[in-house]
């Protein structure tokens, strides 16, 4: 282990032998009259990346204080003999200005971690009766294994930090198509955009936005640098809401039933969110969303002939840990993302 | 592609989706206006769940220009707003506020009225959808609803819908809610009349049915064979402050909060499971424990099973209190109730024989509102402290404030001996969820907009309810004797009757 990690190892809290990590929970907890310890689900986060552990602390300690929840950190090392470390720490928040409501957190760090050795230590500090959400970090890695996701009840990814996409959506694929796999799957990089299509979603709400659907010749999207996918996550939503086809030709171009064509373009501008701009256009209007209204907000345009209106709507929250803790109190479905997957894979060839 | 269907609507979240509409408030430079619908206009703004185009009118008889009023309604969200005030957005929104000035009975001003929201359809290039709010006082709800009727505003325009919503009190008694039903149905249809109970826009009222209904463990035991009897209390540490006493000495405990909210929560307490979720199918269920409550008639049935109260001076919190009768612009000879505590049956097969004790009242040693549900002893008892007091089982729901849910089990105490103690498990919105719930004020103008009536008071469940109130009101007022009004300290629980109201019955009251 470097000199750097075992530094950051401090903010996991006390370190504890693996065997005895229930027993130091109840210590914890059993001299503490004045906190509350509450869970209402297991929440795990995995990661590779040896420079995770005080960034994942972070977002665990933000997460809880809007879901209530046993934190599981789980720092996976290839390579070197098989060895484990455990610590415990908890995160606490005043409620009501008084009382202290606390979420445990247990970190582990994995050296030589197969899979087996993660699978088993998951499993053996699962809060019982409780669902199991996990975020996996980077890419599907070989890791991300049936025994693994099956037992899972919803997965975080975000296919924007994956090196292959094309890659890591067939190994998505692949897992949601065995028959143990029982869990929904969020991407950050689509969830970060739920805001921004329902301010666009909202520019279509008179029969007048919607008639000019049927002429929409252009979409054009803008993202931010390294936010490519989510781009193209946006043009898949067009596509299979308008039920269209995608045709093979040198950009994105979408073919609705009626046979119109639609023209598809992705522009990179600056850093800031994922998504800074859409707009789409027909012979006749012209319907945006934008950046335009400060960090909180949404501007929506929406020219039809001679009629303009404007409005603010809310942005999207802009942290993972907040676009998480969204997605966590909203309990939506999942069903939309993965009738878009088989279109943005074609996008991605 | 249907041309009614926007594509893009499927990605959002199961949520109220409002139709474009304008807004018109009646009583817009009034208390409610500026400390509950506005703000939660705003937060609704905030959170993205209005409309495009929405718009609001403020309808009221004072001078003002349009700028006056949003400055006045923006110092007022800055101090009421949920979710706090930010400039920009308040901006953004603000620009949607318009104020129109015009007396109630001038039918002039809802003409021009009119033609303001001819002009903001103009402005969208498509007709809106109009809801009327009616934060007025009730005295000028037939002027309104007539010049409504008179100046055609109660018709959508372009296949638009138009509807109203009422604030309480919705009548002080079964003729005069009759009497507003026919004025209101004359100008709306019932579907499009929204008769407001804020009781029902709380989270943990709607979490009611989804206690009982989705949980299994709980909807097998919720009849007379496992359940003694219910309680429902309504407690105010507050008196008459603001000059409240004016309209509450004319009203009363019973009509002020029994009929409506507490009528409601019973309703929700004691209903038989909906066929589905559609409005009418609760409502129809609701209605029928309304319908099914056993009626006390005559002066010495109602003193028998209903208790009537005036608090006397004393202190809450440590503050002194004066008495009811020497509160400001109380009638110092007044025979209003600001207690009431009632025994009720409902008589259904489900409740037979099961009481539910209700209380309500002013100057309450703390502010809750809360439901318990106290279960019977178990049959066969070989433990020796199982009929002891505090030793039934007790689901306690939290409405207010601390929202939740509580259930007070027997557990043996650690030791050789078989000792049995009661234990609370907890469950807390607050501690569980961190995100605040919205207003309930939010979610009513929000299904109000969407068209879903699940959470306001049908024309049959307001008259059944005000039908039996005033077989209570005739025994309490009539010529000849009439049930005592007891008296209670400022800052106690309550009458000592109220107390021997369950002491008859071998019960007490629930120690909040």
């Amino acid at each position: 282990m470097s000199a750097t990690l075992e530094d950051s190892l401090a903010i996991l809290g006390q370190e504890v032998p693996l065997g005895l990590v229930d027993k130091a929970l109840k210590e914890l907890w059993g001299h503490d009259e004045v906190r509350t310890r509450a869970s209402l689900m297991n929440f795990a986060i995995y990661s590779e990346d040896p420079a995770s552990i005080t960034p994942n602390t972070r977002l665990l300690e933000e997460i809880t204080s809007e879901h209530a929840c046993r934190g599981l950190l789980l720092l996976a090392l290839p390579g070197g003999e098989p060895h484990a470390r455990a610590w415990i720490t908890a995160h606490c928040q005043l409620h009501d200005g008084h009382k202290s409501v606390c979420s445990e957190q247990i970190s582990f760090v994995l050296e030589g971690g197969t899979m087996n050795q993660v699978r088993n230590i998951v499993f053996a500090h699962l809060d019982s009766d409780l669902p199991l959400v996990c975020w996996w970090q980077g890419d599907l890695s070989a890791n991300f294994s049936e025994r693994f996701y099956s037992v899972m009840d919803m997965l975080f990814i975000d296919s924007s930090s994956w090196k292959n996409p094309a890659h890591d959506f067939a190994v998505l694929a692949g897992a949601l198509e065995q028959s143990t796999a029982r869990f929904r799957v969020y991407d950050l990089s689509w969830l970060r955009s739920h805001l921004f299509r329902t301010a666009l979603a909202s520019c279509f709400s008179n029969a007048t936005a919607l008639e000019e659907l049927r002429h929409l010749q252009f979409v054009e999207i803008t993202h931010s640098k390294g936010h490519r996918l989510a781009g193209l996550l946006i043009a898949a939503w067009i596509g299979v809401r308008l039920k269209c086809k995608l045709e093979a030709s040198d950009g994105i171009k979408l073919v609705t039933p009626e046979g119109q064509s639609i023209s598809v373009t992705l522009s990179e501008s600056g850093e800031g969110e994922a998504l800074q701009r859409i707009e789409l256009r027909s012979a006749n209007a012209s319907l945006s969303v934008s950046r335009d209204c400060g960090a909180a907000y949404v501007c929506t345009t929406v020219q039809i002939g001679d009629h303009r209106h404007d409005q603010m709507l809310p942005a999207d929250p802009v942290t993972d840990a907040a676009v998480i803790s969204e997605q966590l109190s909203r309990l939506g479905g999942q069903s939309l993302y993965l009738q878009m997957v088989p279109m943005l894979r074609g996008m991605l060839r | 592609m249907s041309e009614l269907e926007n594509p893009f609507q499927e990605t959002l979240i199961q949520r109220h989706r409002a139709d474009s509409c304008t807004v018109v408030i009646f009583g817009a430079t009034g208390d409610l206006t500026h400390r509950k619908l506005i703000p939660a206009l705003y937060n609704l703004a905030a959170g993205g769940d209005l409309p495009q185009q929405f718009k609001v009118v403020g309808f009221a008889r004072r001078e003002k220009t349009d700028d006056e009023f949003r400055a006045e309604l923006e110092e007022s969200n800055k101090k009421n707003s949920r979710q706090g005030h930010d400039a920009t957005l308040w901006a953004s929104f603000s620009q949607n506020i318009d104020y129109h000035r015009s007396e109630f009975q001038d039918l002039a001003g809802y003409q021009s009225l009119k033609l303001l929201l001819e002009e903001f359809d103009k402005e969208r290039g498509v007709p809106a959808n109009r809801l009327f709010y009616l934060a007025s006082a009730p005295e000028f709800f037939d002027q309104i609803m007539l010049m409504l009727r008179q100046s055609g505003l109660n018709e959508g325009v372009g296949g638009k819908w138009a509807r109203v919503v009422c604030e309480k009190p919705f009548g002080k008694d079964l003729a005069t809610a009759r009497h507003l039903n026919e004025v209101v149905n004359a100008t709306f249809h019932e579907k499009d009349t929204y008769r407001i109970d804020h009781y029902l826009g709380k989270e943990t009222a709607q979490n009611i049915m989804v206690l009982r209904f989705a949980n299994l463990m709980f909807e097998p035991n919720w009849n007379s064979r496992y359940i003694d009897h219910v309680q429902i209390t309504c407690a105010e540490n507050l008196g008459m402050e603001g000059g409240r006493g004016a309209y509450y000495d004319t009203a009363g405990a019973l009509r002020d909060m029994v009929q409506n909210h507490l009528f409601q929560l019973l309703s929700l307490v004691a209903m038989e499971p909906p066929t589905d979720l559609s409005a009418d199918s609760v409502r129809d269920e609701k209605v029928k424990v309304i319908r099914a409550l056993r009626r006390y008639q005559g002066v010495d049935e109602v003193a028998k099973n209903i208790v009537r109260a005036q608090y006397i001076a004393g202190s809450v919190d440590g503050v002194e209190r004066v008495g009811y009768r020497q509160e400001d612009r109380v009638n110092p000879k007044s025979m209003t109730e600001c207690y009431v505590a009632l025994r009720l049956f409902v008589n259904t097969w489900r409740w037979q024989g099961v009481p539910f004790y209700m209380r309500v009242g002013k100057q309450l040693p703390k502010k809750a509102t809360e439901i318990s549900v106290h279960f019977k002893y178990p049959p066969q008892a070989p433990f020796p402290t199982t009929l002891q007091r505090g030793t039934r089982n007790v689901l306690v729901i939290r409405i207010q404030p601390d929202e939740g849910i509580s259930l007070r089990m027997l557990s043996k105490l650690p030791g050789v001996q078989l000792l049995l103690q009661p234990v609370k498990m907890d469950f807390r919105y607050s501690t569980s969820f961190g995100k605040a719930s919205p207003e309930a004020y939010e979610r009513l103008l929000l299904d109000a907009m969407a068209g879903d009536a699940t959470l306001f008071a049908r024309r049959d469940e307001v008259e059944n309810a005000w039908s039996f109130i005033d077989e209570i009101e005739h025994a309490w007022h009539n010529d000849g004797p009439q049930p005592p009004m007891n008296e209670y300290p400022a800052g106690s629980w309550g009458p000592k009757e109220a107390d021997d109201l369950l002491a008859a019955d071998g019960r007490v009251w629930r120690r909040l």
